[in-house]
């Protein structure tokens, strides 16, 4: 099977390519604009819908810098399209170059076991795992932030920092006590 | 004006929004200058209904004027109460030089035959829409005009749609359209909605269709919005041909506004892990409705967006391919089969 690989390309000059992996395809339209928007380096945007990603465009795909999972905590399908998607991706991939997104992690209607497993799947991985707020435009701009600084990173275009060392100040976490009930 | 013209008129007022008072009351084009001018429609409905109490009682006005405003305002606000469908079968030779005076006398003189005493109102709309308003009757009563029953038809074409139906009434309904419109049979449609102008679009195809092409340049040219080349879909192919898919099925653009569609199985229960069930002879009932402000185009993002796998099945892309909503499926065929609907009520 095809996957994903993260050496096998050269990099452009200061240029960073990042990948937006959504299966509901929303939150990904209104980062691109924002990510593009970056003065100081040359953003490039792949958005998918999941993994593998086609074979036609092999040529023509950049060396993928980052890649961004951004899973919907109201659907479960879209933490199993997310899950699914993870085997397409080359291991070298998760020394920093992978990144979860959550969306609607404050609504009411998300069943905790699933904001659970995808701390621990964030936690397997060695994975960062950043919240973001998708309703608002200042949200969208909160969550354009954080990923660029990761991206930059994850691109080599910050000195003596490399996205393996930053991955270990941002992994995931999961707290001992995760599998207790919690207080509601 | 004797008391039935007056508490018609109050349950008229009443039933009418405030803010559309003053353009139904135009419409119906009565009233003259003066009169309008001492409407006041800013004061409560009960003071403003006694006022035009009054200047009916002036003018000697009776209930037939008052049914008059009621069908104006019931033509121009028409998405109230469910619209159901028919369609007329069987037309004789002559079925397509039926005009409208002789339908209408037709009509009248038929249904009068069959459902004495009823009172008819038959009006011809802009848009070659004809209106009949009907309050039945019995032998004990005069015709009640506080639930009377709307039909719309266009002449030279097999679809009628009613509202507020009795099954008592409708076989003098079928009975006086069918004669009148030179027709053998009428047939329910299996379509309904509240939106008049959603279901007519629909049987009668006035959306825009998306007919299926080897070449879907079409489709690119209309997604000018995406042009940062900094930014880039991977799998843009995959996802036009799941729109191509999902316009072929639905149509593109504005669709009519369907509300459900409602599905009643009886086919055999198959499900390998649950024997007891699956070894019943008897076929499992049950009634699956889709609901929504927009049923079609809530299905059309479905299959766009992958939810729905595509190309789309046939239980979805019935609905505006027949023209219905209702589907009883059963076992037999491999699509959903047509069957007539119980009648409401």
């Amino acid at each position: 099977m095809s996957s994903l690989k993260p050496f096998s390309k050269l990099p452009a000059l200061n240029t960073a390519n990042i990948l937006l992996v959504e299966s509901e395809e929303q939150l990904q339209q209104s980062l691109a604009a924002a990510l593009v928007e970056e003065a100081s380096v040359t953003v490039n945007v792949r958005l998918a819908k999941s993994l593998p990603l086609p074979v036609e465009n092999e040529e023509s795909r950049p060396r993928i810098d980052l890649v961004v999972f951004i899973i919907n905590l109201t659907s479960e399908l879209s933490f199993q399209s997310a899950e699914a998607s993870l085997k397409y991706l080359d291991p070298g991939y998760f020394l920093g170059k992978v990144c979860f997104m959550v969306t609607n992690a404050r609504s009411a209607s998300v069943p905790t076991e699933r904001l659970d497993g995808v701390r621990k799947l964030a936690a397997s991985l060695h994975c960062p795992l950043l919240f973001a707020e998708d309703q608002t435009s200042d949200g969208v701009t909160n969550a354009t932030e954080r990923l660029l600084t990761m991206l930059k990173v994850a691109a080599g275009l910050v000195p003596m920092a490399t996205a393996l060392y930053l991955s270990h100040l941002t992994r995931c976490t999961v707290p001992p006590d995760i599998d207790q009930p919690s207080f509601d | 004006m004797d008391d039935s013209a007056r508490r018609l008129l109050q349950r008229l007022i009443r039933r009418i929004p405030a803010q559309m008072l003053k353009t139904t009351l135009e419409k119906w084009g009565r009233l003259t200058a003066a009169q309008k001018q001492s409407m006041d429609f800013t004061e409560p409905k009960w003071a403003f209904t006694e006022r035009l109490l009054d200047i009916c009682e002036d003018n000697g006005w009776t209930g037939k004027h008052i049914t008059e405003l009621e069908m104006t305002y019931v033509i121009e606000n028409p998405n109230q109460g469910m619209w159901y469908a028919f369609q007329l079968m069987d037309p004789e030779d002559d079925a397509r030089s039926v005009e409208l005076t002789h339908f209408k006398e037709q009509f009248k003189s038929h249904l009068s035959e069959l459902a004495r005493p009823v009172s008819v109102k038959i009006k011809k709309h802009a848009d070659d829409a004809i209106w009949i308003r009907i309050a039945w009757g019995d032998s004990f009563s005069r015709p009640n005009h506080l639930k009377p029953t709307y039909v719309v038809h266009h002449l030279q074409t097999p679809y009628v749609f009613v509202t507020s139906l009795t099954s008592k009434q409708k076989p003098f309904l079928s009975q006086a359209l069918v004669l009148s419109t030179r027709h053998q049979a009428i047939k329910d449609a299996s379509l309904s909605g509240r939106k008049l102008g959603a279901i007519r679009d629909l049987l009668m195809r006035q959306y825009q269709q998306v007919f299926p092409t080897s070449y879907p340049s079409p489709l690119a040219e209309r997604n000018g919005t995406v042009s940062n080349p900094q930014i880039e879909k991977e799998q843009a192919k995959s996802a036009e041909n799941r729109l191509q898919m999902a316009c072929e099925a639905f149509g593109d653009g504005m669709l009519p506004q369907l509300q459900s569609s409602v599905y009643k199985l009886e086919t055999k229960f198959k499900d390998h892990t649950n024997k007891t069930m699956t070894e019943r002879e008897e076929p499992f009932r049950c009634v699956v409705k889709f609901a929504s402000t927009n049923l079609l185009e809530s299905l059309r993002h479905c299959a766009s967006s992958g939810i729905a796998s595509t190309p789309v099945t046939p239980l979805l892309s019935s609905i505006p391919l027949k023209g219905r909503n209702y589907f009883v499926i059963k076992d037999n065929g491999p699509g959903p089969s047509s069957q007539t609907r119980q009648t409401q009520n």
